[in-house]
């Protein structure tokens, strides 16, 4: 069946491990062993059940009671099926937050409802870093209902405050939903709460069921080559279709090679095949002479793809960068300068003057590259249209193609 | 347990096969002729044209079941594998967890070391086990194998761990996505050759196999790939609750892993 992928945002200590051990233990998920183990643990740090110890599996987590890395699990509800992928809410552990939700189809935000917590710098970072992981649909849980006495005055706040916020960075209101929750007593998760009479809503899991990965559709053809095969006879280009479709016959062209190719037989799975589809992973047989590099793009013949040195980007720092900068474009390294034309403070969504770039927020830059590269509008082609960022230390952003 | 769609997962896997061997220079597997790393063989069976193209290591520490000599043997030869059988001594004053933690990865050492491997397969999954669920799909061990699962690297976009100190070596990890119902699911799809410990007999069966000394058959009646399916459908109980070595104490699998365990 198909799986529901949610990632978890928010500040550090509103709930996200605790919210998806109340919902692995409500739909049945939680194994016997599992249960009983986070149950002696809780007990032995002499608290109350605490359902995040379900989750949180390393001795550190534990101890300091915080998640450091991003995990998933899986969980069955009515006829659908959801992977709740925790990440870690703390500033310093950005990457591994990064790294867990940009698998997620929608996000779920933890909004804690205590007036000392609330909407946090970090709460509103996670979304704007959701949007560019290219998550659109977006559904925030007021958290903790039940230390402010489930109080609406609490919950209207939080929603008023939040939607200006998400308007800014161009959410579309009408689908982001605002649910009351107590995650860790469990209160409006998999049915709807008694205690929260004034809110006329679905409770948290039926509004995920409705809930569907958004994304552009783009019909023309590329393919990703991941490298050459051999068998007794021929040779093969083995890639990934990343959008579109190809078919026996086809002419298509190669970028950087600029090598034009007819199709001459396509292989899915040790299967000869007519036509292939996009997210399939294919070995092609074409005619003449073929060397391939892993990295290198192919496309339709006809279509005049233009490779860019150049490319209008927002960008994202999880760090200072160095001054060796690489960009990572779909697998190819390639040695690249980021000029900066407007910062972004990404716990306000605003622009700002100041001049150079700080942890933790973006720019609006322009990134110039070494050689030129197929880099596509990110709302057009999600996959080709993303980077990842690294210097002499390592990885430090992520960038999207605006212009 | 969730049966997930199996063209998506192995449309992933068969990615990241493809990315490892195109990656590195010298990749080998490991292959402990379990359910997984033998559907994981399948898999590269898919992505390669019907070979497997790198040489699987089988970790032999002489205590395996019968059946598993024969079907190491028997899927070998089939398969036309590149098999290395890498002895490993049991130490007969180490037991449990010491015993896996010890003798298995310095075997795997040596042999990583004669061969000269830079990346290694290995078929975990992420719903065997909480500390397996934090691993990445390409994962950095140094030179001495350790996990250092507190600081792993950036994961997203084809950005992906290839770096290693020298002498260090990357895990590939293509399984991770799926659940165990999942490689049931597979192995009767794509007719995959299974050991037959894990088939019920006199009212028990293996669900997870390891050598002679360390896993206990569970009681089942399941008889058939579509029984172990019904049967998985249905069970509270934890995959891996025949293995002696992950009860003995918390945590035990997050040492064994941070020490080279695999």
């Amino acid at each position: 069946m198909e799986v529901k992928k949610i990632s978890l945002l928010g500040h550090k200590d509103h709930g996200k491990s605790t919210l998806i051990g109340s919902m692995l233990m409500q739909t049945g998920a939680a194994t016997k062993v599992r249960i009983e183990e986070a149950k002696r643990y809780s007990k032995k740090k002499g608290k109350d059940f605490e359902p995040a110890f379900i989750l949180d599996s390393l001795v550190e987590e534990r101890e300091q009671e915080m998640t450091y890395d991003t995990t998933r699990a899986q969980m069955k509800y009515k006829n659908h099926a959801f992977e709740f992928i925790d990440v870690p809410g703390h500033e310093e552990l950005i990457k591994n937050m990064i790294s867990g939700a940009s698998y997620g189809d929608v996000a779920l935000l933890m909004v804690s409802a205590l007036p000392d917590e609330g909407i946090k710098d970090q709460t509103k970072r996670h979304v704007f870093l959701a949007k560019m992981l290219g998550i659109e649909n977006l559904i925030v849980a007021v958290n903790k209902m039940d230390m402010v006495g489930y109080d609406k005055k609490r919950f209207t706040m939080i929603k008023e405050n939040l939607s200006e916020f998400l308007k800014r960075i161009n959410f579309n209101l009408d689908k982001v939903e605002f649910i009351p929750i107590s995650a860790y007593k469990g209160e409006n998760l998999t049915k709807k709460s008694n205690k929260i009479k004034w809110y006329a809503g679905k409770c948290l899991a039926d509004v995920l069921c409705n809930e569907t990965k958004e994304e552009p559709k783009d019909n023309k053809l590329r393919v990703l080559v991941q490298g050459m095969l051999e068998d007794k006879k021929n040779m093969y280009i083995t890639g990934k279709i990343i959008s579109g479709k190809l078919g026996v016959k086809d002419e298509i062209k190669a970028f950087p090679s600029g090598a034009v190719y007819e199709v001459d037989q396509i292989i899915v799975k040790n299967k000869k095949a007519k036509t292939a589809k996009s997210g399939e992973n294919i070995a092609i047989k074409v005619e003449g002479k073929i060397n391939e590099a892993k990295g290198s793009l192919m496309f339709p013949k006809s279509e005049k793809v233009i490779p860019v040195k150049e490319a209008k980007s927002l960008i994202f720092f999880v760090r200072k960068p160095g001054k060796d900068i690489t960009a990572n474009l779909y697998g190819n390294k390639v040695k690249c300068m980021i000029k900066i034309d407007k910062l972004v403070e990404t716990a306000s969504g605003r622009e700002v003057k100041r001049g150079i770039a700080k942890p933790l927020e973006a720019a609006h830059s322009t990134i110039r590259l070494e050689n030129p590269m197929i880099i596509e509008k990110y709302d057009k082609n999600r996959e080709l249209g993303r980077f990842t960022l690294s210097d002499e230390n390592g990885f430090f952003g992520i960038g999207i193609r605006e212009g | 347990m969730i049966k997930q769609d199996l063209m998506i997962l192995e449309e992933k896997s068969i990615f990241i096969l493809r990315e490892a061997k195109a990656k590195f220079e010298n990749i080998a597997a490991l292959w402990s002729m379990g359910k997984d790393s033998t559907t994981m063989l399948a898999l590269a069976r898919k992505a390669f044209l019907g070979k497997v193209p790198f040489p699987v290591i089988h970790i032999d520490n002489s205590i395996d079941f019968p059946e598993t000599y024969k079907f190491r043997q028997d899927i070998a030869k089939k398969w036309k594998l590149d098999l290395i059988v890498a002895d490993s001594e049991i130490k007969p004053d180490l037991v449990g967890a010491a015993c896996c933690g010890k003798n298995k990865p310095e075997t795997l050492k040596k042999v990583m070391d004669q061969y000269g491997f830079d990346a290694l397969i290995v078929s975990i999954r992420r719903d065997e086990h909480g500390v397996r669920a934090k691993e990445r799909y390409f994962s950095p061990r140094d030179r001495n194998f350790k996990w250092d699962y507190k600081d792993q690297p950036a994961e997203l976009w084809g950005e992906y761990s290839s770096k290693m100190d020298t002498k260090g070596h990357l895990r590939v990890h293509p399984l991770l996505d799926w659940n165990e119902v999942d490689i049931w699911n597979y192995i009767k799809k794509e007719k995959v050759p299974v050991n037959p410990l894990y088939f019920s007999n006199n009212g028990y069966r293996y669900r997870s196999l390891g050598c002679t000394h360390c896993t206990i058959p569970l009681k089942s009646s399941a008889k058939t790939v579509d029984d172990i399916i019904k049967e998985l459908e249905e069970t509270k109980e934890e995959e891996r609750s025949g293995r002696s070595m992950d009860k003995e104490r918390e945590y035990v699998m997050q040492k064994l892993r941070s020490l080279g365990y695999m």
